[in-house]
């Protein structure tokens, strides 16, 4: 075993136990905390990738923001610090069995499976990033960057028509 | 290249405009009252309609990620008519609302994502317009704002959409992580039918099945549809539903060409689930709307048989049900619409001697539930006829027959409204409704679209003839 896949296996270790701690753990700020944990392994296996690029967005947007987001909106919430209801056997039980079938079946699909090489050099910079992000030839990806722009519009303004409708009586 | 950019892109373009327009004149703070801004947005919903068939043109933009040809504008124009009959039925319950402008916005954010998801020629593209589409409905849901039940149907609505999003998600990172490229063109050559390949379209289709609400997929259906107001509901069961089902034409037939004779099988064994469950639950509703929602779950198992036949005659039927549907579908979301925003009313119950009050309306709602459950004159009769007529080339005649008799079972809760309506009698019917002319002009757009596809057979022949 190389050292590469020894930093490999113990990421891997680190984003799976991490992950299913999130999910057990009875207090649900921890389990944000958690999934913070397990985030910032995944940005570590983009590191260990060497996509530099791709982990930072991932600190970036993940760690940075989401996570905070979720944080944020639980502690809007009333019941952040209480301890949630133990969960059924009947559910434990079901839940372990979708696992190891769910794992028996991606294991056994993606082992069977021959991925073929592309044969194309993998050759990535932020330079490189930019300039199809903003390019209309061949793969360039401009036209997917200004219809994500008019989600996030749309989005805006669902948002903003929801959350003000606490105090219409007010403004009158 | 500007020239093909302007002519190509023309719809997505104009909707554009059309949204920004509305943007800035929100922004601008000057404030027109509810109706002559409804009034505005209609003009330019018709500009967007009419202006669909000028200058259609074949070919590809951006490295191929975006293409367009005529039968993709002919779908598209569909869409906008449907939202133009939307958009005129809504006239009641809007006429009140003080977020008319951004309803605007967000509906035609949906119409752009539909737009951009049936010209996708690439997975991601197809992503992206299917969320641009499913996003700004769920909030659109919400617009009853001051009802619970509204809330409730768009959190029950964003929470399905993104766990099926999510499915389709690790749907497309599998087929890409196999074949190795998102571009629809080149996928089929890399398809080579193994377990994983397999396993990735499955959850493709279920991402699909999500959104167009097909059986093991359909329990945010009926909720949604019941808390939504009607104009929302209306749009999410034909105009969305229909967007989703011309891609999923286009993608199972020219995409996952080499899997054919596995999603035959899933496509089989999903539409007559759909059509007997559909159905089923659709006997027992109370709830006009929640019926609706049923009955257009058992439609889109009529609609797979169709897709099951594999051939242009497939897409054809597929197509022509969809138009039909749409202006069948609409006109009973029409009455419905009416009498929900006019008195409140959504029971069966409450239609009870309709006809005695209303009688023009009950022949609306009548025509339109005929056309629904395939009565011969109408239109809704050779929607369905022809999409047997495709699933039945491929020879699997026992399907084509439960799916015949489930057809026959249709007739009896179809029916048992218009009973409701002419036969029964009622102390306290729904008084005499003043509508308007919005309104009264899209349930006459409605019921002349169904009397004259029934009548002429121009439409179909037409939309073969576009597929060659």
């Amino acid at each position: 075993m190389t050292a590469s896949q020894i930093i490999f296996y113990i990421l891997s270790a680190f984003i799976l136990g991490t992950a299913v701690l999130s999910v057990t753990t009875r207090k649900i700020f921890r389990s944000a905390i958690w999934l913070l944990f397990s985030l910032i392994g995944v940005a570590g296996l983009y590191f260990w990738m060497e996509v530099e690029f791709i982990a930072a967005v991932q600190i970036v947007v993940y760690v940075g923001g989401i996570v905070v987001l979720i944080i944020f909106s639980l502690f809007l919430t009333q019941q952040s610090g209480e301890v949630m209801a133990k969960a059924p056997v009947v559910r434990k039980i079901a839940a372990a069995l979708a696992v190891i079938f769910g794992f028996a079946l991606t294991y056994m699909l993606v082992q069977q499976n021959g991925f073929e090489a592309t044969g194309k050099p993998f050759d990535w910079s932020v330079e490189k990033i930019g300039n199809s992000m903003l390019g209309t030839a061949d793969n360039g990806y401009s036209l997917p960057f200004e219809v994500v722009s008019m989600l996030l519009l749309a989005a805006m303004i669902g948002c903003i028509v929801i959350a003000m409708k606490a105090k219409p009586e007010e403004q009158q | 290249m500007l020239n093909d950019f302007l002519i190509l892109m023309k719809q997505e373009l104009l909707v554009t405009v059309i949204i920004f327009l509305l943007l800035f004149k929100k922004v601008s703070g000057r404030e027109w009252s509810n109706v002559s801004l409804m009034n505005f947005v209609n003009v330019l919903l018709v500009i967007n309609l009419v202006s669909g068939f000028f200058m259609q043109q074949t070919g590809t933009l951006f490295g191929d990620m975006f293409r367009s040809s005529e039968l993709l504008s002919f779908e598209k124009n569909l869409l906008s008519l449907g939202t133009l009959i939307i958009s005129l039925q809504s006239y009641n319950w809007l006429k009140d609302h003080k977020h008319v402008a951004e309803f605007y916005m967000l509906l035609l954010s949906t119409l752009l994502g539909m737009f951009f998801m049936l010209s996708s020629n690439n997975l991601l593209m197809f992503y992206l317009g299917l969320e641009l589409s499913t996003i700004p409905l769920a909030a659109l849901a919400n617009f009853d704002l001051d009802k619970k039940k509204s809330s409730e149907a768009a959190f029950k609505m964003i929470i399905s959409s993104a766990f099926s999003s999510g499915l389709l998600l690790f749907g497309i990172s599998l087929l890409y992580g196999t074949t190795g490229t998102l571009s629809f063109g080149e996928i089929p050559a890399h398809i080579s039918g193994t377990p994983l390949q397999v396993f990735s379209f499955i959850l493709l289709f279920a991402g699909f099945g999500f959104k167009i609400s097909a059986v093991p997929f359909h329990l945010w259906t009926a909720d949604v549809y019941e808390g939504a107001p009607v104009a929302v509901t209306s749009y999410l069961s034909v105009i969305s539903k229909g967007a989703i089902l011309f891609v999923m034409v286009s993608v199972l037939y020219n995409v996952f060409t080499p899997l054919s004779g596995t999603w035959y099988n899933m496509v089989f064994l999903i539409s007559l689930l759909t059509i007997i469950t559909g159905n089923l639950f659709a006997l027992r509703q109370e709830n006009i709307k929640r019926f609706l929602a049923f009955s257009s779950i058992a439609q889109v198992g009529f609609i797979l048989i169709g897709i099951s036949g594999q051939s242009v005659d497939g897409t054809a039927s597929v197509i022509y049900f969809v138009l039909i549907y749409i202006f069948s579908n609409l006109a009973a979301f029409g009455v419905v619409n009416l009498v929900s925003a006019l008195t409140g009313k959504e029971n069966i119950d409450d239609y009870r001697a309709f006809y005695k009050t209303n009688p023009l309306l009950s022949w609306v709602l009548a025509i339109a539930l005929f056309s629904l459950a395939g009565v011969p004159p109408t239109a809704g009769f050779f929607g369905k006829f022809f999409l047997f007529l495709a699933g039945a080339a491929k020879g699997n005649y026992l399907f084509i027959a439960i799916a015949a008799l489930n057809m026959i079972i249709s007739f009896y809760y179809y029916l048992r409204i218009i009973k409701a309506m002419f036969m029964d009698a009622n102390d306290r019917p729904i008084p005499k409704l003043e509508t308007s002319f919005s309104p009264k002009a899209s349930l006459f757009i409605c019921v002349a679209g169904i009397v004259v596809t029934g009548l002429a057979s121009g439409g179909y022949a037409y939309i073969h003839s576009l597929l060659k």
